[in-house]
């Protein structure tokens, strides 16, 4: 079988409050996208910083490209493209500027052309030298989303990514997943919208509670209701 | 460290924020400068006792007002900058863009400061050719060797006050906030004063250049004046530690 891209081991991340991430087991593997589904507050934001090492574990481990996060190589990182909360948009910034700056931190060496790709794929032209600040709220997204992805990364992580988007912007988005899936690159998307990440995961976590409680078949019809019967079931079994 | 210097060069020129700081450092300072300069000729005696040394319609006075404001308001100034070069990162939420990068987080951090110290030697330069405008239009003649080395000092003066703002920068790490490094700019301003009515201020980094600058290098010893050099290192080792060991936990 195929080496994991990233790995997380048992990692449990527990805040003062009690709330966290609690024995998360998690591969993500070349060509398969996934996607983890959960209510607001379930752990989804926080599983993802502790990926991407914007948190540190309290137990349990990360690995990205069989290097620990916090070890890992420059060239690996370079391989990861991320959106997390907030797109990497500075508002006094054209658009351009912040996906050259996004492609210059990331280490791309052919910038314009990096640049140019990804304003044609997410039909950005229309913006492309208009500060970050005067775009819509959608827009602001679809610049961030830009620069997660510009540089064909083989890891790429994105957490609801959808926020905000229009329909033209969800399918734009749909499409760029997918291509990259083929192409070889492990994804994981958090979200809300049970029947977008049906069309495009290959499989569907389900976190409640900061724990992983199960998976969904994106094939199945009512996914809703299998969704919300799985956190029931949860809450159920945590109560007693 | 060349992608990330480029960054905040490209952050710093392109905002708002960096404007403003600029005409703010260079014009504020040169205009109240100038204001001193014509309320010194007017001849007022009530006003002149309140300029004190520097009410003297000649390049001495003029220069000298400069030095006393830019040791206050230079470092309120370059303060409100830097804190906001780092603290904006967490008001506008783009910190998550600058993790699981190839580039480290104290990486990010110390071209930042670098940026910030470019900027703040350009700044000191411009003040003082703005000034060199002023006091040359206001008519108090050539520059000879002793207005030369003034300028030099003002320009030193200008570079070291940018330089003795560095904790901001880990303030506003710490606080996740341009308040908080605003805050603490503030502070750091008091603490100078007081430390000067103290007389405490040779030992003080805080408020050694300015005394520096204002007694034309007499009232303060180079060792003195050599503490600023441990002051900022600790500044920028603590800034770009906190920023390496960063996690976004709150």
């Amino acid at each position: 079988m195929i080496a994991p891209v990233l790995s997380a081991q048992a990692v449990t991340r527990t805040f003062r409050n009690g709330s966290g991430v609690f024995d998360v087991d998690l591969d993500l593997h070349p060509g398969e996208i996934t996607a983890l589904v959960g209510l607001n507050g379930a752990g989804k934001s926080t599983l993802m910083r502790l990926l991407l090492g914007m948190l540190r574990p309290d137990r349990g481990e990360v690995t990205l490209d069989e290097h620990t996060v916090r070890s890992a190589p420059r060239d690996a990182w370079a391989r990861v493209g991320h959106l997390v909360e907030y797109p990497l948009a500075y508002p006094e910034l054209t658009v351009r500027r912040n996906l050259q700056l996004s492609a210059r931190l990331r280490g791309v060496t052919d910038v314009a052309s990096a640049v140019a790709g990804i304003v044609a794929e997410f039909a950005l032209e229309p913006f492309v030298d208009r500060r970050a600040r005067a775009l819509s709220l959608g827009n602001r997204q679809r610049v961030g989303l830009a620069a997660a992805l510009q540089h064909d990364p083989t890891l790429i992580v994105l957490d609801e990514p959808t926020n905000a988007l229009d329909p033209a912007g969800v399918i734009r988005l749909r499409e760029s997943l997918l291509r990259r899936a083929g192409a070889g690159s492990a994804i994981l998307v958090s979200s809300h919208h049970l029947d977008e990440v049906a069309r495009i995961a290959d499989r569907i976590l389900v976190i409640n509670a900061g724990r992983l409680i199960g998976t969904l078949d994106p094939s199945t019809s009512e996914i809703e209701r299998a969704f919300f019967e799985t956190v029931r079931v949860d809450d159920k079994r945590s109560a007693s | 460290m060349r992608s990330s210097a480029w960054a905040e060069a490209v952050k710093l020129a392109g905002s708002m924020v960096g404007r403003v700081g600029s005409v703010a450092v260079i014009v504020g300072i040169a205009a109240l400068s100038g204001a001193m300069l014509l309320a010194a000729a007017t001849g007022d005696p009530q006003l002149l006792a309140k300029l004190g040394p520097a009410a003297t319609h000649d390049w001495t006075g003029f220069l000298l007002a400069a030095a006393q404001i830019t040791s206050a308001g230079g470092l309120l100034g370059f303060g409100v900058v830097l804190s906001w070069m780092f603290g904006r990162e967490f008001g506008d939420g783009t910190i998550t863009g600058l993790f699981a990068l190839p580039v480290r987080r104290s990486t990010i951090a110390v071209a930042k400061l670098l940026v910030y110290a470019l900027w703040a030697v350009a700044m000191s330069l411009g003040l003082a050719v703005l000034l060199v405008v002023i006091g040359l239009s206001a008519g108090l003649g050539l520059l000879d060797a002793d207005v030369w080395a003034a300028l030099v000092r003002q320009v030193a003066l200008g570079i070291l006050t940018a330089a003795v703002a560095a904790p901001v920068a880990w303030a506003a790490t710490l606080g996740r906030s341009v308040l908080a490094g605003v805050s603490v700019a503030i502070g750091l301003v008091v603490i100078a004063q007081v430390s000067v009515l103290a007389g405490a201020g040779g030992w003080m980094p805080l408020a050694s250049p300015a005394l520096w600058a204002l007694s034309s290098g007499g009232s303060v010893s180079p060792l003195q004046l050599a503490l600023v050099v441990p002051y900022v290192a600790a500044s920028i080792v603590l800034t770009a530690t906190t920023w390496h060991r960063l996690e976004l936990d709150r």
